[in-house]
């Protein structure tokens, strides 16, 4: 089957997440990607995590997640040749993918003019944490520091007095891995309306500023000169709107709306203090919830975070278990939807893999080839996509090119 | 610049809802398309009465949070349980190349303005379907709000501090992202029909979608059958220390420092001073630092406590270090990298007001986005009724007065 992407080119040159999973998104959907690696491989290939916790390049979960469906080389292009032949790549592709910071893409000579004088339809995804433009896209930065500078976790995660929270995966990357897909292809689409190609320029950090925190604060700050941060607890204009521990484990316990919390108190069995008048409304429960949580509390402990998430559904009340990884892979929904796909890899053998982040009902998508080995498609990409011959290829390996 | 955007060809009418499906009409309108919110005074959207108020008055065109999430899409008001206004919308999606929604499974079908209705409007039709969890599964009809859907991935049991209870995420950390990667969805579907001349439906499960940012905690499920628990703000796969966010001079300062290599960690040292304490064999290795974290952060704190986090991020920047300082609202305001980035604009909304919210939040170095901000209901009425779908004057006065067009 046809995949939604075919005939384009993607180049990806990068490290570690923003940069693969964008072109992952790509290659996902039936894009041609070919991804750059040095001599010694992609960073995520060290990072694991690796089964039974041996490290071993070929291993990575973190390198298969991120590069399933693409074909990968090995290049160095720190010399001549190297940056030669990637440049030669650059000039027949349609997009290229890259993650690296903007003073080292100068160094390179892999600047968006230079290589748009070569490809003047080339789209230039460059995703950074801060940016290319503006005082702070020199700093150096990982996924860390760009989503703290979104606003993201002192606004909205983490107890007061103390730290504010990421959110335990690379969620900076991931917001400015999706958006630059967006536009990326966006303007990939349009090229011809547009007048030729043009770089595409992510900050990670700008991305969750502007349409996570800056959407529900920045007007009324920039109005009210005051802003609210973050309670530790949950929602603070409505309640209850919180996570709270249940017999084996948590629940999300969100009841807003009146029909939502008639359900939560025929669930709970209607117990007296529900009745009173100070909880009919969500906005005077929020401000009494220092008392209510621990009564909502006293009930979730007696019960599993299935059956109170069955119960409450049922009853019209929008109350989900906080599962774990394992439990959230394991759910006869994901199963059903086929969700987790096995994939075969030389090396790891079959592995469980997530799938395709939507369906495309005529042209679905997903990962269906597992991540390449280092340098798995060398001779196939050099000698079919650059057209060199064997002896040529042989030359480039025995010069540490390749 | 150009004056032609990538998508200027392209027409959608936006069925979405709340957040995320507003998100994808405003991606795609900063790209070009010219983008309809459907909506009705019959039943107004609750994100058009989120605080902030444009001048503190509470109404329905007046939220700032309403006209930063939905801007970029216009509004055409309709009264979609009237059966002339479904005609309407119906004639609207001939005209259309997208469309959007985000109810429940099977609310459009109850409509009439299900996909197998539209494509016999709209043969190459392009429908996003983003439902919370898809279009089928036992959780198809899951009721949860953007903010407590990650749960069902596994991604909120991930969020706390160390070792901790799961700590909430006070917002809908989904819904932004999800209208991202949804417009996405659309660009790839728009190319296969400009390719095949079929459209589409996409089944866009958000869950689904979220479940990708557990990627990394779940291969090690996948591999070891490992259960992961909340890890505050160290690494993921937990290969690098310090990473981490200290305290700083001032109340609720913070810094956010992360070490990947060796190189990073003798410029810190040398940063700090060359203390006596990291010098400490157990600090010589990357396996040492993450395997003494807890002493190494709270050495770490002692020395970033007195100290300003912008300044300290500047020194630390200048040794070659990743640190940031950790940003309020108020930072993101007025911090000159946001100003220089033109990351919040102030624009002037079509009731006259100003207000600021921000702006493309990707930047382009050819095209230029329109930033327009959040629409009045109803904005796009004259032109969408009189001008698209070719309505009289007398015609188009009947049917607002029979609250049909609403």
């Amino acid at each position: 089957m046809q995949g939604a992407l075919e005939g384009i080119r993607v180049i990806e040159l990068g490290q570690l997440v923003s940069a693969a999973y964008c072109a992952k998104l790509f290659a996902d959907y039936g894009a041609d990607v070919i991804k750059i690696e040095p001599p010694d491989g992609d960073l995520a290939r060290q990072w694991g995590p690796f089964p039974n916790d041996q490290p071993d390049r070929e291993k990575s979960g973190l390198y298969f997640f991120l590069n399933t469906n693409k074909r990968a080389v090995t290049l160095d292009i720190t010399q001549p040749r190297g940056r030669a032949l990637l440049l030669e790549l650059i000039r027949d592709a349609d997009i290229l993918v890259e993650n690296n910071h903007p003073a080292q893409m100068r160094a390179w000579g892999l600047d968006y003019v230079s290589l748009a004088q070569l490809n003047p339809n080339l789209v230039m995804i460059s995703i950074t944490p801060f940016g290319q433009s503006g005082p702070y896209s020199e700093w150096h930065g990982y996924d860390l520091n760009a989503w703290h500078f979104s606003g993201c976790s002192a606004r909205y995660c983490g107890r007061p007095g103390e730290a504010p929270l990421e959110q335990g995966t690379f969620i900076a990357d991931f917001y400015g891995a999706i958006a630059g897909a967006a536009w990326g292809f966006g303007a990939t689409y349009g090229r011809r309306l547009a007048g030729g190609g043009q770089q595409v320029d992510v900050s990670c950090a700008e991305v969750a500023a502007a349409v996570f925190v800056g959407c529900g604060n920045i007007g009324g700050y920039a109005q009210d000169r005051k802003f609210d941060s973050r309670t530790g607890v949950g929602m603070s204009a409505g309640a209850p709107a919180t996570i709270l521990p249940c017999k084996d484990g948590h629940v999300w316990v969100m009841a807003l709306e009146p029909g939502q919390w008639n359900g939560l108190r025929h669930v709970m069995g209607d117990p007296e203090w529900m009745q009173l008048e100070m909880f009919q409304d969500m906005a005077v429960r929020a401000q009494n919830q220092d008392m209510m949580y621990p009564l909502i509390e006293q009930w979730t402990m007696e019960h599993t975070k299935l059956e109170i998430q069955e119960k409450c559904q049922a009853a019209g009340c929008p109350v989900t278990a906080v599962f774990t990884v394992a439990e959230a892979a394991e759910h006869p929904h994901l199963r059903e939807r086929q969700y987790i796909q096995e994939i075969a890899h030389p090396v790891l053998g079959n592995v469980r893999d997530l799938g395709a982040p939507f369906k495309l009902l005529a042209c679905p998508g997903g990962p269906q080839r597992p991540a390449p080995l280092l340098g798995q498609h060398n001779d196939e990409v050099y000698g079919t996509v650059l057209r060199m011959r064997a002896d040529e290829r042989q030359q480039l390996r025995a010069d540490r090119i390749i | 610049m150009a004056k032609a955007l990538p998508l200027q060809n392209i027409r959608v009418a936006n069925f979405g809802w709340v957040w995320a499906g507003p998100v994808v009409g405003q991606t795609l309108s900063y790209l070009g398309a010219e983008v309809y919110k459907i909506e009705s005074h019959a039943r107004v959207d609750m994100n058009r009465m989120l605080p902030a108020f444009a001048g503190g008055v509470r109404h329905p065109d007046r939220s700032l949070t309403n006209h930063a999430g939905w801007a970029g899409n216009g509004s055409v008001s309709l009264n979609l349980k009237k059966p002339e206004g479904r005609a309407l919308a119906e004639q609207l999606v001939a005209l259309c190349d997208v469309v959007v929604e985000n109810f429940s499974p099977g609310a459009m079908d109850e409509m009439g303005l299900g996909y197998e209705r539209l494509r016999t409007i709209k043969p190459d039709i392009v429908m996003l379907s983003m439902p919370a969890a898809g279009l089928t599964g036992p959780l198809r009809t899951v009721r949860t709000y953007g903010m407590s859907l990650t749960s069902l991935t596994g991604l909120d049991s991930l969020t706390g501090y160390f070792d901790g209870p799961p700590i909430p995420c006070e917002n809908a950390l989904a819904d932004p992202l999800n209208g991202i990667l949804g417009a996405f969805a659309i660009l790839a579907a728009l190319n296969y029909r400009d390719r095949t001349g079929k459209g589409q439906l996409i089944d866009y499960s958000q869950h689904e979608a979220m479940m990708q940012l557990v990627g990394p905690a779940f291969m090690d499920y996948a591999f070891n059958g490992r259960v992961a628990v909340p890890i505050g703000n160290r690494h993921p796969l937990g290969v690098a220390a310090p990473h981490g966010v200290f305290p700083c001079a001032g109340d609720d300062r913070w810094i956010s420092i992360a070490v990947m290599t060796e190189a990073e960690w003798l410029r810190l040292v040398h940063a700090m001073g060359d203390p006596e304490w990291a010098q400490a064999p157990e600090f010589s290795c990357a396996a040492g630092r993450v395997r003494h974290i807890d002493t190494l952060h709270t050495r770490l704190a002692e020395w970033t406590r007195t100290v300003n986090d912008y300044e300290l991020a500047h020194t630390l920047q200048r040794h070659g270090i990743a640190a940031a300082p950790v940003l309020n609202v108020a930072d993101l305001y007025n911090d000159p990298h946001y100003r220089a980035r033109g990351t919040f604009i102030e624009v002037q909304h079509p009731l006259g007001f100003r207000e600021t919210i921000y702006g493309a939040y990707v930047k382009t170095s050819r095209t230029e986005a329109k930033v327009s901000p959040g629409p009045a209901i109803g904005q796009d009425n004259d032109h969408v009724f009189k001008q698209l779908l070719g309505l009289s004057e007398e015609r188009y006065q009947e049917l607002i007065a029979q609250q049909i067009i609403y």
